[in-house]
């Protein structure tokens, strides 16, 4: 038996222990059917949408949610129900991606900080200091107001604002870990900085990263929506649910589904990554759950 | 001397999703004034539960008491409303917990904690509180200086101390003291052992000591009750059952012990677990555990006198009578 | 504990030099000449460039930080607004009393109705209250700020016609808002006072409290309460500055005069230096109440207390939130 098997064996027998302590919660449950509904649509939309979400029909502008049309039609005739399907893929994508960006970026600062301590740590979490000290959303907005419309843009504006959380989080997880003996195992065989970093002590920090991850993709969708809705982020021909808010929001009076499903929407979406998320920690982490 | 605690067939279940859990099964034991009682059995076995029920403090739900009557005083405690219940919890009996590193409210001052229970039952301006209050932590050998300091600030023997100047702040008539030193420092659990009776004895107060530890009991207590999965096994003067040990589950304790007197390469535990106390078995819970388990052992034990007042819930042990002497 | 408040507002100094540096440096990378926007496309060259000079335009971009951090420290000048001319400072004093009143009932709401409705739950654990409250608050931080407000304005302006949708000088008008702003705050203040009053109910020193004959009641909003608001109090503080955050977006959907519309205005307009000094008074005030929130901390916990009044500072790297 080599060691390499036997750590596979442990590996995936705790994998498959998470698995059934995740599917054991019903909540956790619902996120992932949600989520995965979700990833289905946002997939294969061009199958599944009833109609372009791009196509106009200025005959039937307006129309209320009946058959042919279950969320109604915009202003210029746009069957909602497509659009927002098409938004979930422009949600889901911006949200993971931005997720993606600020992991990386705050793992990698994270682990630099805690691990060579001293000037680096200081230098380095004093500037996540500065930009947590402006408000999430509102470093977003400046952001993105710099760098103009366009999705990459917007991407880079959600994943820059979140990245001192993970930054913050990898390092305390890695002050506590770079004391310990596996540590000092390892370097005592001559591994280097990064490859004690990379494949020691992030893998065992990884567990608070991948819950933070999952909420995060719920306030990066959240943020997403927020800048469409104010009009920074994504030009209006691409179906987003913010920007179809802020579309929909002068014909309220009228039109009251043009409004109201863009935002179920992305209620339905976050709420799934919450319940997901917490689901996720719970059974990361046994101890903390009541 | 009169009685003070009596308890008739008490039972205490938790019931959980995954069973019902007998805690504390049909448990009779009774108590004089001034008496000691030293409650021994390992851990699991439902002392604890047993004291948290005299103080009506059993979380329920998944705890609830199931008949069986508390008589203190001659009133049943189980059928107290709670306002009554909280008038004696603190006043007449009062508890000890086992670890004094958690039992002390973290945001309040010792001296505070003190006076509460103080305030609580009798009728004192603020200030007299604090004064008895501070009297309380003198009494248990801390300076009263200390009253405005924050349990942080103290070691464990040092919060145990606090923990008993709360318990005993009322004077009450019984106090339970659950496992008072297990958390302790050996040095630090003579002194809070040594307090605890002088206190007792000062107070003349009835007390009710949980432990595991068989040489605490030997110091400290008048009456014995050994406790094993949920049940009374032995109960006696702790004459009788220390020079007499009848039921083979004490026995098995005893021998446990390391003897100073005897060489012994290997100490002798007692094999096995308790038993699941979702999963009784029927009749005599030691069983599966006794060397001289055998036919008869299967059926229900009952508590039988073995000699002025000696109990043993063993059909296998005689009666002996004088020899207990 | 004077010096440990003195010692944090020190800190904050750099903070937030650093956050106008990055603001700064944000918004000069931002295309757009604003001499042009100023004097419209119609404009000359050499008037733009006249106007380029004037403004300080044309100078390297350290200058240029530096004249702006001195005017900040010395003049408290924040420069003056492309569009309407006016001193940014006075805008955003003009403008921020409205956005913190918001925020500021907005919390409150929140706190009262949250640290209330996870007691209940916590103390009722798994009952019909508890299954509904935790429910309600879920859906309650999943519902975005801004369409939140929009369903309101749908249900109670236009299809009830009991509220006004907009406007803000009556306080009918303040409802919708400070709800819209509050619900999400109240949903995170509920949860976390919830699992926070779990642990604390398990404890053994409740059971203290309980084994002295105390009644239920002070034992719930004495000895558990006074320790499960401790990591509450954080959440309350984040959520503060998330709320200055959403003003931005709650502000326009009721069209209110707030410093949210006047930052997301300027950024429409191109309006830097009102953009700048937004988001740098928001970073202070945000900054003070993360200071307030340490304080409280420090307050309700003698644990850290002692932490700040000993020799032991050090230690504690204030200010850090979780």
């Amino acid at each position: 038996m080599n060691r390499e098997g036997q750590d596979n064996d442990r590996k995936s027998g705790q994998f498959m222990e998470l698995l059934s302590r995740l599917l054991m919660n019903k909540a956790a449950v619902i996120g992932l059917i949600i989520l995965l509904v979700l990833i289905f649509c946002a997939v294969f939309a061009d199958v599944i949408t009833p109609y372009d979400y791009a196509a106009q029909d200025l005959k039937n502008r307006f129309v209320s949610p009946c058959y042919a049309h279950p969320f109604g039609t915009d202003n210029l005739g746009r069957d909602i129900l497509s659009r927002v399907i098409y938004g979930a893929r422009i949600s889901l994508s911006v949200g993971v991606l931005s997720v993606c960006l600020s992991a990386v970026v705050g793992i990698i600062l994270g682990a630099i900080a805690g691990f060579y301590g001293g000037a680096p740590d200081n230098l380095i979490m004093r500037v996540m200091d500065i930009f947590l000290a402006i408000p999430n959303l509102l470093l977003a907005i400046s952001i993105a107001a710099t760098l103009g419309n366009g999705i990459p843009n917007l991407i880079m504006a959600i994943g820059i604002g979140a990245a001192p959380t993970y930054a913050r989080i990898v390092r305390a997880s890695v002050l506590s870990l770079k004391e310990q003996e596996f540590v000092e195992a390892a370097r005592a065989v001559g591994a280097s900085d990064a490859q004690i970093i990379a494949s020691h002590i992030i893998p065992n920090c990884l567990a608070p990263i991948i819950v933070q991850m999952t909420l995060g993709v719920a306030s990066a969708i959240l943020s997403t929506a927020s800048l469409s809705f104010i009009g920074l982020g994504i030009a209006p021909p691409t179906s987003e649910w913010g920007s179809m808010l802020s579309a929909g929001r002068q014909y309220i009076r009228d039109a009251w589904y043009i409004v109201t499903f863009p935002g179920l929407a992305i209620m339905v979406t976050i709420f799934g990554l919450n319940l997901f998320g917490d689901g996720l920690r719970d059974a990361l982490d046994p101890k903390l759950k009541n | 001397m009169s009685r003070i605690l009596d308890i008739k067939d008490l039972s205490i279940h938790f019931l959980l999703k995954s069973g019902t859990v007998k805690a504390v099964n049909r448990l009779s034991l009774s108590l004089d004034e001034g008496e000691t009682l030293g409650l021994v059995g390992e851990t699991g076995a439902g002392k604890t539960t047993t004291a948290l029920g005299i103080m009506g403090l059993v979380q329920s739900p998944p705890g609830k008491t199931l008949g069986g009557e508390i008589l203190f005083d001659g009133r049943d405690l189980l059928k107290l409303p709670t306002r009554e219940m909280r008038k004696i919890r603190g006043n007449d009996i009062s508890m000890i917990f086992q670890d004094p590193m958690t039992s002390l409210n973290p945001i309040d001052t010792v001296g505070e904690q003190i006076a509460e229970v103080i305030k609580l039952h009798n009728k004192v301006s603020p200030a007299e509180a604090a004064k008895e209050a501070q009297k309380m932590l003198e009494m248990v050998g801390i300076d009263g200086s200390r009253y405005n300091d924050y349990p942080h600030q103290f070691s464990g023997g040092m919060k145990q101390r606090v923990v008993i100047a709360i318990a005993l702040a009322c004077h009450p008539r019984l106090l339970i003291a659950d496992e008072p030193t297990t958390a302790l420092d050996v040095t630090i659990q003579a002194q809070v052992l040594d307090l605890m009776r002088d206190l007792r004895d000062q107070m003349n107060t009835s007390m009710i000591l949980i432990t595991h530890d068989l040489g605490v009991v030997a110091e400290v207590c008048d009456k014995v009750a050994i406790m094993y999965a949920g049940e009374i096994v032995e109960y006696g003067t702790l004459r009788q059952v220390y020079k007499n040990p009848c039921h083979y589950y004490t026995k098995g304790l005893f021998a446990s012990i390391p003897n100073m007197n005897e060489k012994v390469r290997r100490l002798t535990p007692i094999k096995g677990m308790m038993p699941d106390p979702a999963a009784l078995p029927a009749g005599c819970k030691f069983a599966e555990r006794c060397e001289y388990a055998g036919e008869g052992c299967g059926a229900e034990q009952e508590l039988r006198d073995v000699g002025e007042g000696h109990l043993v819930r063993c059909f296998q042990c005689r009666k002996q009578t004088g020899v207990s002497r | 504990m004077l010096r440990y408040v003195g010692k944090r507002l020190l800190m904050m100094i750099p903070v937030l030099l650093g956050v106008s540096f990055v603001v700064f440096t944000m918004l000069y990378f931002t295309p757009g000449d604003p001499a042009v926007q100023i004097l419209g496309d119609g404009a000359s060259t050499e008037a733009i460039e006249a106007l380029r000079e004037e403004m300080g335009l044309n100078n390297p971009f350290w200058i240029r930080f530096l004249t702006y951090v001195k005017d900040l420290v010395i003049d408290h000048d924040m420069g003056i607004s492309y569009s309407t001319n006016r001193p940014v400072l006075d805008e955003i004093l003009s403008r921020f009393p409205t956005t913190i009143e918001l925020a500021a009932l907005s919390v409150l709401i929140a706190t009262c109705i949250g640290i209330f409705c996870g007691i209940v739950a916590s103390v009722r654990q798994y009952s019909i209250f508890d299954h509904l409250a935790t429910v309600a608050s879920m859906i309650g931080v999943s519902m975005p700020n801004f369409w939140q407000g929009l369903m309101m304005i749908l249900l109670f302006s236009v299809y009830l016609g009991w509220l006004p949708a907009s406007g803000f000088d009556r306080a009918i008008c303040w409802i919708m808002p400070s709800l819209t702003i509050g619900t999400s705050t109240a949903a995170s203040i509920m949860r976390m006072t919830r699992s926070s009053m779990l642990e604390v109910i398990r404890q053994d020193y409740i059971r203290t409290a309980r084994a002295k004959g105390q009644s239920e009641l002070v034992v719930i909003m004495h000895h558990a309460l006074k320790n499960a608001i401790i990591p509450v109090l954080t959440t309350i503080g984040i959520s503060f500055g998330r709320m200055l955050g959403g003003a931005v977006l709650t502000e326009s959907i009721f069209a209110i005069p707030g410093l949210g519309s006047l930052i997301v205005n300027a950024i429409k307009a191109r309006d830097y230096p009102v953009v700048q000094g937004g988001v740098l008074f928001i970073a202070f005030v945000f900054g003070f109440v993360n200071l307030a929130v340490d304080i409280l901390y420090a307050y309700c916990d003698p644990r850290i207390k002692s932490q700040y009044a000993g020799g032991r500072k050090k230690k504690w790297k204030g200010g850090e939130q979780a």
